[in-house]
């Protein structure tokens, strides 16, 4: 290569290392700032120290809700879709007829399911005179208040939020079939049956895939903003409102952005600290072949 | 000869002043026909001025946070539909916006009121020019009530003693009012309004005038409406998801029969319903001792030019041109209510553009008497300390004397930061 052409790797990257600072690094450090400001978009930003994380532990009590809300859809999310989209991997990857319809078919609700458009189909879906309740109420019961009662809400978000297993599914199926088929055939002949396979060979050979997916998903799942936005607005009586709605709606309809940076600075932090967490446990659990730890 | 031509070229230049052949860009919101009647407008109205005007256009939901974040970037349109109770906040000090004032040798401020203008006015800054005045009033699906045997109320006793009979005589899914939300709000409003005759927060000193009792009265009013069988309960309503009145399926079915709405949603409202339903507006309700008919009026939206285009001029004749030249005036038509400009209205009565359910909701909006009322109503934190507290006590999660209580503390909250 001649003399110049040593640069060319760094001209090759400079669109994403440009994008990167420009879209998300600067306002990545740029919220952090504001965070510690009381700015309302339209003037200039004024520092107010930590007024906003004192006000957020101390007084606010829609954080309080938003926040145990945003837990419990989180840690009733993220499992329920992983053990569905395993579920549903370890199906397809048997030599079914018209596996590839199946596979697809799987696949498109995750491809369709994050806009708006399957939010307001959703919305519905549940309401009360929608398919759902026509079907409940066709079987002889009686019709759900899904999206009224605070009880059931937050639930037909999750389901919504599970409905999208596949993009999950797909990377279990490309771990199920990368398992060597070697062990299987030994465990038949030892004489293992199909749970005792599953449970202890596949299973333990796919745990890095776990691992990264359960990472991705909980990282998704702190993030969801269009179903509650579209479906219920947060509502009844916030049992849908969601940590990024607030910061949404603390930002744009309160004008209080140095706030609702004060709040996305919290959900980062326990975004990190429960991956730091999911780090620390996988060394216990996830199974990396070739590891001399293992 | 070739600097005679230059020089003649620059002379040209000079010449042409600040408003000639401006690209510009409108924002609004709407429905399609306005869409459609705005697009047409401009059109006109820039092939008239020589102007070519981008036209940027949603629905309601979102477009706050849309103009919102254009204006934090000083990237908003030239020419802007904003909604009235938008401008305290885009606009504290009246700087937020141009001063159309400074305009006035291009737009013709003399077909406006001074009330009107007032309205559209921060820190003796005319910040917006009202398009048109609105009122929230009563509006009942006349079949329903037709077809349960009963007159149009006209007293909230009358509306209170309608909830049993639509139970009885048309069946339980039946009611013959609504109201969850800003509804709600709006109602225990009115109600209030109408016995202390004054507004929830008085707008020249900003300060709340009801006191607590006034407020769980006004909030036990609402329930009571509940309890007959007025009101569908707030946790049945959100059955149904986030989802607007015209486009709920009650509402066409006419098992929801009345509603306290903007005067111009005429169209919006009457459009769902079933074929053959009527609707026919009565006003405000009144009550026993009433000091007020209170009703909730303010200037709909106004149309404001952007403080940061570089093209005032331009974007003044273009908005002149919509709302008082006669090409302008018919092809914006009544896409925006009955007009408040003097020359819209006349050209367009001339013409037998409105409909008379139209003029006559426009009539009662602009009769009915009322306190003014402050724009921070409608602000999200004064919105919600009001419904949030309303719902929780829809919800029995609350007794009304907590949630007046905490009505008035977000309120006081919201106000101190002022």
């Amino acid at each position: 290569m001649g003399g110049d052409s040593k640069y060319v790797g760094l001209w090759y990257v400079a669109p994403y290392v440009i994008g990167l600072a420009l879209f998300i690094a600067f306002p990545f450090l740029a919220s952090f700032y504001l965070s510690f400001t009381d700015y309302d978009l339209l003037s200039k930003p004024e520092y107010v120290g930590l007024d906003n994380y004192k006000k957020l532990f101390t007084r606010d009590r829609t954080f309080d809700k938003s926040l145990k809300v945003t837990l419990i859809y989180v840690f009733t999310t993220v499992p329920l879709k992983l053990v569905f989209a395993l579920f549903i991997a370890v199906v397809l990857n048997y030599r079914l007829k018209a596996i590839n319809l199946f596979r697809t078919a799987y696949y498109v609700p995750s491809i369709l399911g994050g806009s708006v458009a399957i939010a307001v189909l959703w919305r519905y879906i549940f309401a009360d005179t929608g398919l759902v309740n026509m079907a409940i109420i066709a079987l002889g019961g009686e019709g759900i208040n899904w999206f009224g009662d605070p009880e059931n809400a937050l639930f037909t978000i999750t389901l919504l939020r599970c409905w999208q297993f596949g993009s999950a599914m797909v990377i279990f199926l490309a771990a199920l079939q990368s398992v060597d088929k070697s062990l299987y055939e030994a465990a038949a002949i030892d004489g293992a049956g199909p749970w005792q396979i599953f449970r202890s060979i596949t299973l333990p050979l796919i745990t890095p895939v776990i691992f990264f997916n359960l990472i991705m998903q909980t990282v998704q799942a702190f993030q969801e903003f269009n179903g509650p936005y579209i479906i219920t607005q947060g509502g009844p009586l916030k049992s849908t409102y969601l940590l990024p709605l607030y910061i949404y709606d603390e930002a744009f309809k309160s004008f209080d952005m140095g706030y609702a940076s004060a709040i996305a600075w919290v959900l980062f932090a326990i975004i990190m600290v429960l991956t730091l967490i999911a780090f620390w446990s996988s060394k216990k659990w996830v199974y990396y072949a070739g590891d001399k730890r293992s | 000869m070739k600097k005679t031509f230059i020089a003649m070229a620059l002379a040209g230049t000079a010449l042409s002043g600040s408003a000639q052949a401006a690209d510009l860009r409108m924002s609004w919101w709407g429905g399609d026909s306005r869409h459609a009647a705005t697009q047409e407008a401009l059109k006109v109205c820039g092939e008239k001025h020589g102007h070519t005007i981008q036209p940027e256009f949603t629905g309601w939901s979102g477009h706050f946070e849309k103009v919102a974040t254009q204006i934090a970037g000083k990237t908003e349109a030239d020419i802007m539909q904003i909604n009235w109770p938008w401008l305290p906040i885009f606009s504290k000090n009246g700087d937020g916006f141009a001063d159309l004032y400074e305009l006035s040798d291009t737009i013709d401020l003399s077909n406006w009121t001074e009330d009107q203008l007032a309205a559209g006015t921060r820190n003796g800054k005319l910040n917006g020019l009202p398009l048109s005045t609105t009122g929230r009033i009563f509006v009942f699906n006349k079949t329903m009530y037709d077809k349960a045997g009963l007159e149009l109320p006209q007293t909230w006793d009358d509306l209170k003693a309608a909830g049993p009979v639509f139970a009885e005589k048309l069946g339980e899914e039946y009611y013959p009012f609504e109201g969850i939300g800003l509804d709600a709000s709006l109602i225990m409003q009115a109600y209030v309004t109408q016995k202390t005759g004054t507004p929830f927060i008085d707008p020249t000193t900003n300060e709340v005038t009801w006191s607590k009792e006034d407020i769980v009265d006004g909030i036990t009013f609402y329930q009571s409406l509940v309890d007959n069988h007025v009101i569908q309960p707030w946790g049945d309503v959100a059955a149904a998801g986030n989802i607007a009145l015209h486009e709920n399926p009650k509402w066409s079915r006419g098992e929801i029969a009345g509603t306290l709405q903007w005067d111009s949603t005429y169209f919006k409202i009457s459009d769902p319903l079933a074929e053959g339903m009527e609707l026919d507006y009565v006003g405000m309700l009144s009550q026993d001792g009433e000091k007020t008919e209170g009703i909730y009026r303010k200037a709909s939206m106004v149309f404001s030019i952007s403080a940061n285009t570089d093209e005032p001029e331009a974007a003044a004749q273009i908005v002149n041109c919509m709302l008082n030249e006669p090409e302008g005036i018919a092809a914006m038509g009544t896409a925006r209510g009955v007009p408040a400009s003097a020359a819209a209205l006349s050209q367009l009565s001339e013409a037998d553009a409105f409909q008379p359910m139209q003029l006559k909701a426009q009539e009662q909006v602009l009769n009915a008497t009322g306190p003014a009322i402050s724009p921070f109503m409608e602000d999200q934190d004064v919105r919600g300390a009001i419904e949030d507290s309303l719902e929780l006590f829809a919800y029995g999660e609350i007794s009304a004397e907590e949630a007046a209580e905490e009505m008035l503390y977000g309120i006081q909250e919201f106000l101190d930061d002022l």
